[in-house]
């Protein structure tokens, strides 16, 4: 005689949407104001996607009255996967809108690479586009690189309770979601506390060079959400500025950093940081990775001056192992094998726990460290061996989970880059679109020239392309286990 | 409130959760990863692995400052230790559970004090006078006394001659006036009644009264109260030792306990009782140990399963109350449906003293007592708080909440339709699990 109780929540979780909404209508006042400062066509645009988001956020929130408010694991993983195509939905309404109008495809494409840090772009050019839509480019960028779900759980207190935990869950990346303090919204409003802050200190430290302050705010956005979005066509380059890249290629590393770590430090635990494993780990692969890229350069012959040195290859060290994707300089004559090491950082990406993409150190060290143990007992077989990171002992069945998150992570990879190449993509372009956006890397499909675009992705593809962004982001489980049967099985 | 609990085990995990449901700072210390995993991933807490008794991981727990430490490992010398050591380490106020009654004893408070353990709970004296109420008032299932029993809260479960079963609420408050119903408990759900909800045979009834309205209430309900005398328990745990020094000589008891050398301990410690060897489990035991002249039987061996059978089985030889020990919180529900007159759980009964002992330190409200699915609270109404504007018919309050009585000047009253509640009253809410936070807004 128990109470059938529904498998899924709904709605309760339409609910939920509809607060996200309105915190969407609430950042979309953001470009609207700039749009209204300056008397920007693109305002009714904006005036269309706040209203509308506004309306259905009011809608869902007053006229659904859930008879039980709990939310558990099933609903924590569907609600965090639709945020992020709920929002791209009503982010992409500004572009479709705009002076120089995207498709609905296009315009999904731009807002879920947005929000998902990817930062690869469907307009062919950035530098006609209104400082509205440029803004609303940025922010969309910075809002997913802490996390939509995250941002809410810091500013709603109605999520504070173990449903909100499981959208923790599903959302911060890592293997296990670290807590920086007892209360869910307490370890978020922390997290954004350090972001906010970081980003406020970019932008004024950038204001301070030669970038004007419009731009400034864009890239302190583009680069501390590690997404790759520029108001230029020539990303950096344009500026041709020591003082901006050097202050610019310090916040992506930043923004690779685990924020967790960053937390510590700013208490004044400065051993932890040193004592890391993954952060020391981080930072020896950008020390080799840069002397690689120098010596490889060198062989080239391409190191002429100072720069070509110094700050160029660093900084494409680091803005590809944060998948950030922003250059300062045209690197397509820089060779193939430096192209190769690209792909190996977009694979690896940087810290659990900050805003980058890829696949992440934390795990790729766990692997090497377990291949390092397999090789060890085919020599000793009797041999009992553990894996220690950061002076823990992992368990085994994280050790697997990580395992196999790394072959689907492959797998997802490959099976994009095949749909891709149904399309009628040349193969290399379309595995490398689909690597580029898993990883949530944002580089371009043919690497030949920096500012050929995803504009030429057939609209089909772009779907796909946005599907995989999202997986990316959200660390594969969260996306993939709503296709299994098991999850909508009663 | 930062709380720091010690021990993830069942008291520690239930402790747990009940307290992250509400707005309280909660970090669990366990060694046993596992067990940490599975809360940290589905409650609304900070876990931490590690030994409670560590000082590195205590001082990682407390960090500068903790409201509350509650040591509730499955050993006694861990707790206090683990007390002993977070109070050094700023700790303001830690509560252990010891299983030794000698440590609850008021003239051993200033040793423990100054040991860093500022109270202590042990569940078995709990469960003891859990027991004893129990039997003082056989007729209810729950009896809860607010305020020095200004208002009392009554759980009874309704048959077939209760005057009232079958007939709705409306019906029953035009009759008398005296008690507020406060909460329905049907099958395996908890209702908050509205007017046209009718009682039912088989349904708990949670009523609201006074004191001097108790007797009524027992006849509208169809019980009689029995006087008890004879008390025959199975199993001879350091409950049923509690129990037995509790009751003096009010009580002639008999215990039945399987294993020989307990036998020869519990005649040592408790001369007045008889006491047998022998299995409860068998019948023959029990007919000779005369079951059927026991007023009740008391079920108490570490098994929840022999002890809801046995009670069954005490049932059908006409003892009139019984009480078993259940211990796996998911019998319960299932143990209330089949008759036995009061569940005792322990771990239930240790997390309850946990959450008075907050009430003590944070005043605003406080829930006192968790029905299956929901809850019962007593919060102060403030000035210019919205349930002041009318009287409570014209509040239009929500469905899952009712309003049962309220205590002004000291003094408790219940409340119907007609009554306007005035600031500084403290009220008495009934609302269905996890609302609490929603209405607490109306009396702010």
């Amino acid at each position: 005689m128990f109470k059938k109780i529904r498998h899924i929540n709904y709605p309760m979780l339409l609910r939920v949407l509809g607060w996200l909404i309105l915190i969407e209508s609430g950042f979309m006042l953001a470009p609207s104001t700039v749009a209204l400062v300056y008397g920007e066509a693109d305002l009714t645009g904006f005036a269309i996607a706040t209203i509308t988001a506004l309306l259905s956020g009011l809608g869902l929130t007053l006229l659904i009255r859930p008879s039980k408010n709990d939310m558990g694991r099933h609903e924590g993983f569907l609600l965090t996967a639709s945020v992020w195509i709920v929002f791209s939905l009503f982010g992409m309404i500004p572009f479709t809108l705009s002076e120089t109008p995207l498709s609905v495809s296009d315009a999904f494409f731009e807002s879920m690479s947005g929000f998902t840090t990817t930062g690869c772009s469907a307009y062919e050019s950035v530098e006609g586009l209104s400082h509205s839509i440029a803004l609303w480019r940025s922010l969309m960028q910075w809002i997913g690189g802490m996390g939509i779900i995250l941002f809410t759980l810091a500013v709603l207190p109605m999520l504070n309770y173990s449903g909100g935990m499981q959208m923790f869950n599903a959302e911060v990346t890592g293997i296990t979601h670290e807590k920086l303090q007892p209360r869910i919204s307490s370890t978020a409003k922390t997290l954004w506390g350090i972001y906010i802050g970081l980003t406020v200190a970019l932008i004024g430290l950038l204001w301070l060079g030669p970038m004007d302050f419009f731009d400034s705010i864009c890239h302190a956005f583009s680069a501390m959400s590690t997404g790759g979005f520029s108001t230029h066509d020539d990303s950096l380059c344009f500026f041709n500025s020591d003082y901006s890249a050097i202050v610019i290629l310090i916040f992506m590393f930043l923004g690779g950093t685990s924020f967790p770590l960053i937390y510590r430090m700013l208490t004044g635990d400065y051993k932890s940081l040193w004592h890391n494993d993954v952060f020391r780990a981080y930072l020896l692969i950008i020390g080799v990775f840069y002397a690689a890229f120098v010596a490889s350069l060198a062989l080239e012959g391409e190191i002429t001056d100072w720069r070509t040195a110094t700050i160029y290859p660093l900084f494409q060290v680091v803005s590809t192992i944060t998948s950030t994707g922003l250059t300062v300089t045209d690197f397509s004559s820089w060779g193939p094998f430096i192209l190769a090491l690209m792909f190996v950082l977009m694979f690896m990406g940087a810290c659990a726990g900050s805003t980058s993409g890829g696949a992440k150190i934390d795990r790729m060290l766990l692997l090497l460290k377990s291949t390092r143990n397999e090789l060890f007992k085919i020599v000793h077989p009797n041999a009992v061996t553990n894996i220690r990171v950061n002076e823990k002992v992992i368990p085994s069945h994280i050790v697997a989970k990580v395992i196999a998150f790394l072959c689907i992570y492959v797998m997802v990879i490959a099976i994009g880059g095949i749909m891709l190449s149904a399309f009628g993509m040349p193969v290399i372009d379309s595995f490398f679109s689909a690597f580029s956006c898993v990883s949530n890397t944002g580089y371009p499909g043919e690497m030949t020239g920096l500012t050929g675009s995803f504009s030429l992705i057939p609209a089909s593809g772009k779907w796909v392309l946005s599907l995989l962004m999202l997986i990316g982001r959200l660390e594969l489980f969260t996306v993939l286990v709503l296709f299994t049967p098991d999850f909508w099985k009663q | 409130m930062k709380i720091v609990i010690a021990g993830a085990g069942e008291v520690g995990s239930h402790l747990a959760r009940l307290l992250s449901r509400e707005s309280q700072d909660i970090i669990i210390i366990d060694s046993q990863q596992e067990r940490i995993e599975r809360l940290d991933s589905t409650c609304n807490l900070l876990g931490l692995v590690g030994s409670p008794t560590s000082i590195a991981t205590i001082k990682q727990a407390i960090s500068g400052y903790c409201d509350l430490f509650i040591a509730v490992t499955p050993e006694e010398t861990s707790n206090v230790l683990a007390c002993g050591l977070a109070k050094s380490c700023g700790a303001k106020k830690t509560v252990a559970r010891v299983d030794n009654y000698e440590y609850t004893l008021a003239s051993n408070t200033p040793l423990f004090s100054s040991r860093g353990v500022d109270a202590m709970i042990y569940p078995e004296l709990l469960a003891a006078r859990e027991i004893l109420k129990s039997l003082e008032r056989n007729w209810v299932r729950n009896w809860f006394e607010l305020h020095d029993g200004e208002l009392i809260v009554i759980g009874v479960k309704i048959r077939d001659n209760a005057l009232i079963a079958g007939k709705s609420l409306r019906e029953i408050s035009q009759e008398n006036h005296f008690y507020h119903v406060s909460a329905i408990k049907r099958h395996h759900e908890t209702i908050i009644p509205s007017g046209k909800d009718c009682v039912q045979p088989n349904d708990i009834i949670y009523f609201t009264t006074t004191r001097e309205h108790v007797d009524g209430l027992r006849e509208l309900c169809g019980k009689t109260e029995t006087e008890i005398r004879n008390v025959l328990i199975m199993g001879g745990s350091r409950i049923a030792v509690r129990l037995i020094a509790l009751a003096e000589n009010k009580y002639k008891f008999r215990v039945v306990e399987i294993d020989r050398d307990r036998c020869e301990q519990l005649a040592e410690r408790c001369p007045y009782a008889r006491i047998t060897h022998g299995d409860a489990r068998n019948m023959e035991v029990l007919i000779d140990e005369g079951i059927s002249e026991m007023d009740a039987f008391v079920a108490l061996t570490d098994s929840s399963e022999t002890n809801i059978l046995t009670s069954l089985t005490a049932k059908e030889y006409g003892v009139k109350k019984t009480v078993a020990e259940v211990e796996n919180i998911q019998f319960i529900a299932l143990a209330e449906s089949l008759n036995i007159g009061t569940i005792i759980n322990k771990k239930l009964l240790a997390s309850g003293k946990f959450f008075q002992m907050l009430l003590d330190a944070d005043v605003e409200s406080s829930k006192f007592m968790a029905l299956a699915d929901a809850d019962v609270a007593e919060i102060e109404v403030k000035p210019k708080a919205k349930v002041t504007k009318a009287p409570v018919k014209d509040l239009n309050l929500s469905r899952d909440m009712t309003i049962a009585g309220l205590i002004r000047d000291g003094h408790g009253m219940l409340v119907s339709g007609n009554t306007v509640i005035q600031p500084g009253d403290h009220v008495v809410v009934f609302c269905l699990a996890n609302t609490i936070h929603k209405i607490e807004r109306l009396f702010n």
